[in-house]
């Protein structure tokens, strides 16, 4: 935790009123550099998230898509995409939940161009949908392949074990699952 | 190459994936008038690994190795940022020395990977004796990373809580020989980059990235430092050692490949100057501790890698396989750079245009 709250005040105010309930912390790292960590309470606040950012001149760093699979709400809440923006060395972590009601992001790009490659990404490679993206087209694999289609991947050395662990077997179980 | 006509007289030039002309597979589509780019279409995903996904499936001590080959010339940084990671998360406090080591390492990949991107840079312009030059004095940095760490690209130096290993004063001396027999020989290239004419003519006013389209396409690294942004991960938000030595953010208000070629000229210097600063300051003791618990925990960690900001991301749960690992490489940022650094260029210099954001596929695509 940091003992003085460090950053743009006036930005931490903003993005805190979108947070829900107990969706805000303030960090540091192990180097003592501060970090905020800003949970919101639906995707589409995004767009004010990133129009506040936009106007303090902070620089997106990278957006993090994932899966939220292992998670107790998983199913009513399957994806998650945390944001990081860096202003005056200080980081602003903002992250979204995606839910069975708001399944969708919107895009960013209005405010950060560079989100372009980071949104296309993540529609293709984790299966999160961004709305009104304005180039979605493939980044990386060829379209012929299904979105999130690395979620599906067994890994060659789950593979070549199959036979002397217990690996790949959970595997295809968990695929029965549906899970 | 094929060349297909549009319309009138534009053309589509089919630039790689496969190309003499280009180090890296990658495939741009150049809308070419005359001998003049007007636009610029960049297809990738030809050598895409997955390897975020592999990291989901290997535990905390596997992915230090995963991650180390992300890329080759900058495989220090994802080692070194995804060890700082996992320490973030799991509040893991590395000793001193291992934190002056890590500092030491990185500028030496630091040094060998910019005179890597001259040496090309120099072969692109056609200035065969210079690339030959330039790369035999990396070849000293090589021989130290060799002597050092016993490898000459994937040092295998970090590990979660410190360093694997120590390096002792025969280490250092034989460093501080080498930089000796390095200093003269590189000033001397320094200054035939800097001033020779047929190098000059051709970088000079070639592949423009103004500032505000820098600003605006949040390049990083020795790009962005070259169009006058200051920006520098080693600066902003000091690691390891870099809080403890005197440097400067070297940049460059021209905006074009000779601004590009000076920051990253001047970057060398500075490198040195933190390298004999880690070892005239590092302290004694161990170099290491070890990983006790793992806990359900997230978060980021930068660097400052030769080619810019490299930055993760981690969520653990209690198990000892990351539920996300997340990086995001310098090359990721600065490609878009290429759409307004070749517009208006002529096609003559789409490769050394490429060749100025030292691209590397292998980050990007992972």
């Amino acid at each position: 935790m940091q003992e003085v709250i460090q950053g743009n005040t006036a930005l931490i105010n903003t993005l805190a009123k979108l947070c829900r309930e107990d969706g805000v912390r303030h960090d540091t790292d192990m180097s003592g550099n501060a970090q905020h960590w800003f949970e919101l309470r639906s995707p589409s606040l995004i767009t004010a998230a990133a129009a506040a950012l936009k106007d303090t001149a902070a620089r997106l760093s990278l957006i993090s898509g994932y899966s939220r699979a292992s998670q107790p709400d998983a199913e009513e809440a399957p994806y998650a995409a945390c944001y990081h923006f860096v202003l005056d060395s200080v980081i602003y972590n903002v992250t979204v939940t995606l839910t069975r009601k708001e399944p969708a992001v919107p895009t960013i790009t209005p405010w950060f161009a560079n989100a372009d490659w980071h949104e296309r990404e993540m529609i293709e490679l984790v299966g999160i949908t961004v709305s009104n993206q304005p180039n979605p087209d493939r980044l990386f694999l060829d379209a012929s392949l299904d979105p999130g289609v690395l979620n599906k991947l067994v890994p060659l050395s789950v593979m070549m074990n199959g036979a002397c662990t217990k690996d790949l077997w959970e595997h295809i179980l968990t695929r029965r699952e549906g899970k | 190459m094929a060349i297909e006509q549009k319309a009138g007289s534009t053309f589509n030039i089919p630039l790689g994936p496969v190309h003499v002309a280009l180090e890296e597979p990658v495939y741009f589509d150049l809308q070419v008038e005359g001998e003049i780019i007007r636009g610029t279409t960049l297809h990738s995903g030809h050598v895409h690994r997955g390897m975020e996904n592999l990291a989901q499936h290997r535990n905390l001590i596997m992915n230090q190795t995963l991650t180390e080959r992300v890329c080759s010339l900058c495989s220090n940084s994802h080692a070194f940022t995804y060890a700082m990671v996992v320490e973030n998360a799991l509040g893991i406090k590395v000793p001193e020395r291992a934190h002056y080591l890590r500092t030491l390492t990185e500028e030496i990949k630091r040094v060998a990977s910019h005179l890597f991107t001259l040496a090309i840079q120099a072969h692109l312009c056609g200035f065969e004796s210079l690339f030959m030059h330039t790369m035999e004095i990396r070849e000293i940095m090589q021989d130290v990373k060799e002597s050092l760490y016993g490898n000459r690209m994937n040092l295998a130096f970090n590990c979660i809580g410190g360093t694997k290993f120590d390096l002792d004063q025969e280490c250092f001396d034989f460093l501080e020989q080498s930089l000796e027999k390095f200093m003269p020989q590189f000033r001397e290239v320094l200054d035939i980059f800097e001033t020779d004419p047929l190098i000059c003519a051709r970088i000079q006013g070639t592949g423009i990235l103004p500032k505000e389209e820098a600003i605006r396409l949040g390049v990083v690294g020795p790009v962005a430092r070259g169009s006058g942004l200051n920006i520098d991960v080693r600066k902003e938000t000091p690691y390891a050692a870099y809080g403890k030595v005197d440097f400067d953010i070297v940049t460059r208000d021209g905006c074009d490949l000779y601004a590009r070629t000076c920051v990253r000229l001047h970057e060398v210097l500075e490198s040195v100057k933190i390298i004999k600063q880690v070892i005239r300051d590092i302290p004694e003791g161990e170099t290491r501790v070890h990983m006790t618990h793992i806990f359900p925990s997230q978060a980021v960690a930068r660097s400052e890698a030769p080619r810019g900001e490299v930055i993760y991301y981690i969520r653990t749960n209690s198990t000892e396989i990351p539920e996300r690992l997340k990086w995001r490489v310098p090359s990721y940022m600065n490609w878009e750079a290429l759409g307004v650094m070749l517009r208006n260029a002529k096609v003559a210099d789409a490769a050394l245009i490429t060749n100025t954001i030292d691209p590397c596929v292998s980050c990007t695509e992972r």
